[in-house]
């Protein structure tokens, strides 16, 4: 929805932005270019060794033997260096655009882990993922296919003119007129083809999107006997699609190679008709009429690739469009706005009356005020939507404040450096995300200064280890996609590993409200008891027995504290904290409590 | 070139298409052979200046006849093998749907859509490819390539044809070779971007932890290392796609160097003319694309196969739930009868019912409360047959639901999901989802009796609203609102709720139960629910434990008990205390 779309691009602004990339590699390009001169000078002279052979031996029938030797060397020799530096100039111009391609990506990438979470709510992951990948993919083909192919056939056109011009000034200036028809041919075809190509892609997308959705809806659809009906909704969006590419063939057959055969052949009569008039009254030299025929013939293949790549060229114009969108997103992750470079050394944490909103229109904080004295445990309660979240996701940074401050320590948040904060401030989040890679690397991340003893002493501080050890490859046991061969609760205390290897001051907890069975959740409930000794704590907590001890309980509805206060003192007061208590703990067993509200 | 033999049924089907198809892409062939040999008998006359200005213009003429005619050909043939072959993608694409709907849930939920996804579009387009361009490439190879050779031989000069193709069979053996290569290093080539793509899925999912723990750097350091891989393994792939041409352009100009030495020297005898030699050498020209379409057929024969393979076992995958001989075609009517001694899913063996005996009056409505997992939906889909009940049955009024069709069993029930589906079509096609043809009012009151008419008229288009992927987002309530309005339209003798009041409030859901009471007068209703309210006034409710009934009874009996149900109903009173935060009522 909130797509910076004023940033509009023209098709020739988004070209000059995708060559622009080209400067990074000058020499490289450079040199591939004169590679390719050199490929394309070779194949122009191919032609021309023939014609001295038939015209100064062949046709006198003269046949000394020295002459000759060499010319077949140079002939032979000729094609050698065409096709070494052709093979140099394909290769060097598509290693150029890979690189551009990487250059591209990494760019993207980068910029994708600068921006902030509210960017990330707004936008769907799969579309991202997309555009980091696939619409860099089509760019590719741009620059691997479209922009090499172009080069190279536009350089082997100049060049077949040139051989043409050497030989005969008269005849290439009369072949000359075939380029406008060409040049019509290939314009009218573009024209007509990215309407039917577009008409193509748009059948082809509604039908995968019905067989997505029913795939997806499967059931429903059986349930309501609607078989027969979504079979005929789904075969007449697929005749849609079959006339569309009928179309398209239709269009191909009309303009494609027919067509460029046509216009070969209008060049050979041309050719033909000029020797042969000219043979009414003078003698023809045979060579240049075998020349340019040759030339001809190989004329028509650049065109004919050139042609092709077309519709390639529309649909890259469309994917780096987007890609340049993303690259211009102003929704940027909050930063430090100072350099003071403030430390985080006691680890006071307040908040003086913030006011925060995800869409500048709701406010889900509203004047929170509270402070956590070094060492502290604050837990926050309430329920969903009462604003838990936010308040840990505001502390972390993850958005921008605009009333009220948060401080450590005395200092704005907005003071401290990325690095500071992150070393400093753990979060333990309610899913517990696992990266593929090993059990190591999950708890170490890229903190390559922390040791494998640090790994396992905080491993077994959080009494990780005993399970650890009991995997085939212990420290080094690998970890599938999202953890998935660990149980939640294993994942949990993982994670928690993965915040105390770092050792921080101030601990951020989202309890998880995931059920695990009885023992992780005993080796849990330990491990979070030990993590918060020593360190101050801002606990989000779904089951209030988890949090009797704490400092402080915050109540929270509707973005505001409502009541605040020690756990005796609030279940004395009798209110919202007191009910959700009994909600818990009240009628006798806790066998219902697992239901969250 | 199995491929061919296994879609011998569409070439039958299409015999007229393919037939003329070949033969105009045959006689195509055969016209591209003129234009070389009017060069040749053209460049004899220019070179003997036996050249006379009608018989230029008679050759000019007849090259542009052979123009027309070869464009005229070119465009029928392409039409017709090209065409056929799209006709071919659109025909298995049918079916492959038509299958799609007859196969049981199970199979939906053993296979991933993503895969299902891709045999209907890059399966389908590999073969879609091997029935056209693999036959052009495959008639092509040989007519083409015979026509070039025997034209060379018999018009030009055999000897000099056979000296000239010794290295041909080298370009053909060194393509194929770069095909496998190709082929291979394609293979990782994508393996590569697929690992790029887990990567980046990996990082979008996980950006708060990566945030949080200030990842960033590194998570961009390790992107640049799985994006290097994939450049590494395309530039593999270039390495052997560059050398194509090269090698084609070099062998070819030897070709040319043999033609030329060789035919001076029959020049020479006399044996042959220059313009012959000509000609020639444009044959030779003619002789390049045949070669490399062998090449290439192979590639895309073996494509074709595998994709073929690979459909024809998706078709041949049989439905699990299917109409008994002999089923009855009447819509079944009157009490619900469970009685299943025990109940797992195919093919895992933990029981998720079992001893499950009630009987559901006609007009009766049943409540189904309890855990999750304990089994409520279960009970609820077997009634549907979206699975079948082994060890037991259930039956509706005198017939057990496996002797009806399930056309008629289902024509019997109206069913609202826990996940509410819906389709990328308007609100109103929505709601009339099982009854195309209802008219407006019809639809307007379910919708009113659902308590979705209001929201409905917000909306900016009202009833005509577009929902689902491409439309407007609703929210869970709203779907679920939609999706009971869509059951109610049908007016079954049987509706189930599957947990269907779950998001909408408190308010909502009294009056939606209410307007049902009122309107299902003589119909059995069965309500499964977490939320106990939305099946206080059912006749009589169960309440489900590990797949066993642990209670049975009205609202007020089982309060009485005093067991899970009246500890639930008690706790589920403070939530809704807490939710309000505090005040009671």
């Amino acid at each position: 929805m909130n797509e910076e779309k004023n940033t509009q691009f023209s098709g020739r602004g988004v070209m000059k932005r995708l060559l622009s990339y080209l400067k990074h590699f000058k020499w490289k390009a450079t040199a591939a270019f004169l590679a390719l001169i050199i490929a394309t000078g070779a194949d122009v002279l191919g032609p021309i060794l023939m014609k001295i052979f038939i015209d100064d031996y062949l046709t006198p029938r003269r046949f000394p033997t020295e002459p000759l030797v060499l010319l077949g060397i140079s002939f032979i020799g000729v094609y050698a260096v065409s096709a070494m530096f052709h093979y140099i100039q394909v290769i060097s111009f598509q290693k150029i655009a890979l690189n551009i391609i990487q250059m591209m990506r990494v760019q993207v990438f980068a910029k994708v882990q600068h921006l902030g979470l509210r960017f990330f709510d707004q936008t769907p992951g799969g579309s991202l993922v997309s555009r980091i990948t696939n619409d860099t993919e089509t760019i590719k083909d741009l620059y691997v296919t479209v922009l090499s192919t172009i080069v190279n056939s536009t350089i082997m056109m100049i060049g077949i003119f040139a051989g043409m011009f050497f030989l005969d000034v008269r005849l290439a200036l009369i072949c000359f007129i075939l380029m406008p028809f060409l040049l019509l041919l290939m314009w009218a075809y573009r024209m007509l083809s990215s309407k039917v190509y577009r008409v193509t892609r748009v059948k082809l997308s509604q039908l995968n999107a019905k067989l997505n959705e029913s795939l997806q809806g499967m059931a429903m659809i059986q349930a309501m006997r609607q078989q027969k009906r979504l079979r005929n909704e789904f075969g007449k969006i697929n005749n849609d699609h079959k006339k569309a590419l009928l179309k398209s063939v239709r269009l191909n057959s009309l303009m494609l190679r027919p067509a460029v055969y046509s216009v070969y052949l209008i060049g050979l009569i041309m050719i033909l008709g000029y020797f042969g008039v000219q043979s009414f009254d003078s003698v023809v030299k045979i060579g240049v009429l075998y020349a340019f025929i040759n030339y001809l013939d190989r004329f028509f293949d650049p065109i004919n690739q050139i042609m092709q790549q077309l519709t390639i060229f529309q649909q890259a114009m469309v994917s780096a469009e987007r890609v340049f969108g993303l690259l211009d997103d102003k929704r940027l992750a909050p930063v430090q706005e100072s350099d003071a470079n403030p430390k985080v050394s006691d680890g006071r944490i307040e908040f003086r009356d913030v006011t925060f909103s995800y869409d500048g229109k709701t406010d889900v904080l509203k004047h929170i005020s509270f402070t956590a004295n070094p060492g502290e445990t604050v837990a926050l309660v309430g329920h969903t939507g009462s604003g838990k979240s936010s308040i840990i996701n505001l502390l972390m940074r993850f958005y921008p404040i605009h009333h009220g401050g948060i401080f450590i320590d005395g200092q704005p948040l907005t003071a401290f450096s990325d690095e500071e904060l992150r070393k400093r401030i753990g979060l333990v989040l309610q899913d517990s995300f696992m990266f593929v890679g090993d059990v190591n690397d999950n708890i170490r991340l890229s903190h390559h200064e922390i040791t494998d003893e640090q790994v396992q002493a905080a491993a077994e501080f959080v009494q990780a280890d005993r399970f650890i050890k009991k995997l085939p490859g212990q420290y080094q046991e690998p970890v599938g996609e999202r953890g998935s061969t660990f149980s939640s609760g294993q994942r949990q205390l993982l994670s928690f590993a993965r915040t105390m290897a770092l050792n921080p001051k101030v601990l951020v907890l989202d309890e998880a409200t995931a059920s695990v069975d009885t023992e992780t959740e005993e080796a849990i409930q330990t491990a979070l008891a030990k993590m918060r000794k020593g360190r101050t704590t801002i606990a989000i907590a779904h089951r209030l027995s988890t949090i009797q001890d704490a400092d402080q309980i915050l109540v929270l509805h509707r973005g505001e504290i409502v009541e605040r206060g020690k756990h005796q003192e609030l279940l004395q007061k009798g209110g919202l904290y007191f009910t959700m208590y009994q909600l818990q703990h009240g009628k006798g067993s806790g066998k219902a409590a697992s239901v969250s509200p | 070139m199995r491929i061919f033999f296994d879609l011998w049924w569409f070439f039958k089907q299409e015999r007229m298409k393919y037939g003329f198809g070949i033969i105009f892409l045959m006689l195509s062939s055969f016209l591209s052979m003129i234009p070389p040999y009017v060069v040749g008998v053209l460049v004899d006359d220019i070179r003997t200046r036996s050249l006379t200005s009608m018989t230029l213009i008679r050759w000019i003429l007849f090259l542009i006849i052979i123009g027309i005619i070869y464009y005229a050909f070119g465009y029928i043939w392409r039409q017709l093998i090209f065409g056929s072959s799209i006709i071919l993608a659109n025909q298995l694409r049918n079916s492959l749907y038509k299958h799609f709907t007859k196969l049981s849930p199970n199979f939906f939920q053993k296979r991933r859509i993503g895969d299902l996804m891709a045999h209907a579009t890059n399966d389908i387009n590999a073969v879609q490819n091997a029935a056209g361009e693999g036959i052009l490439t495959l008639i092509d190879s040989i007519t083409m390539g015979g026509m070039v050779i025997v034209t060379m031989s018999v018009l030009i000069n055999w000897k000099l044809t056979l000296i000239t193709l010794l290295p041909m069979p080298i370009m053909v053996l060194l393509t194929m070779h770069y095909g496998n290569l190709l082929h291979q290093r394609f293979g990782k080539a994508q393996a590569a971007f697929s690992g790029l793509n887990d990567k980046v899925q990996e990082n979008v999912s996980g950006v708060r932890v990566i945030k949080a723990f200030g990842e960033e750097k590194a998570q961009i350091q390790l992107f640049r290392k799985a994006s290097r891989d994939v450049v590494d393994k395309n530039i593999a792939v270039a390495k052997v796609d560059s050398l194509f041409d090269p090698t084609i352009t070099f062998i070819v100009a030897f070709c040319y160097f043999l033609a030329l030495i060789f035919g001076s020297v029959f020049v020479m005898q006399g044996s042959m003319t220059i313009g012959g030699l000509t000609s020639f050498t444009l044959y030779l020209g003619q002789l390049v694309w045949p070669m490399l379409a062998f090449g290439f057929l192979f590639n895309i024969v073996e494509r074709g196969s595998a994709s073929y393979d690979r459909i024809r076992r998706l078709l041949a995958i049989k439905p699990e739930i299917t109409d008994q001989k002999g089923a009855s075609e009447d819509v079944p009517s009157g009490a619900i009868t469970y009685a299943i001694k025990e109940y797992s899913y195919p093919g895992n063996q933990a029981k998720v019912l079992s001893d499950i005996h009630i009987t559901v009056k006609q007009g009766q409505t049943l409540g189904i409360v309890g855990k999750t997992g304990a089994g409520k939906t279960t009970m609820l889909r077997l009634l549907l047959r979206e699975f079948d009940v082994i060890d037991g049955q259930i039956s509706i009024g005198a017939m057990p639901i496996r002797s009806v069709t399930l056309d008629a069993l289902r024509g019997a029930i109206g069913y609202v999901p826990q996940d509410h589906i819906l389709f990328s079509a308007t609100i109103a096609e929505n709601i009339a989802f099982a009854k195309p043809d209802a008219s407006r009012e019809a639809i307007e009151r379910v919708a009113k009796l659902a308590s979705i008419h209001e929201d409905i008229l917000h909306f900016k288009d009202g009833y005509e609203t577009v929902v689902g992927e491409r439309g407007v987002t609703l929210s869970g309530g709203q779907k679920q609102r939609i999706s009971i309005a869509r059951a109610l339209l049908a007016d079954p003798e049987i509706l189930i709720f599957d947990d269907s009041l779950s998001a909408v409030d408190a308010r909502t859901e009294v009056s939606i139960l209410h307007a049902l009471k009122h309107e299902r007068i003589n119909k059995t209703t069965l309500i499964s629910a977490h939320r106990l309210s939305a099946v206080e006034h059912a006749d009589q409710i169960v309440v489900l434990d590990e797949g066993k009934i642990i209670e049975h009874g009205t609202h007020e009996a089982l309060i009485k008990k005093n067991g899970w149900y009246a500890e639930m109903y008690a706790h589920q009173q403070l939530e809704t205390i807490v939710s309000k935060g505090g005040e009671k009522g």
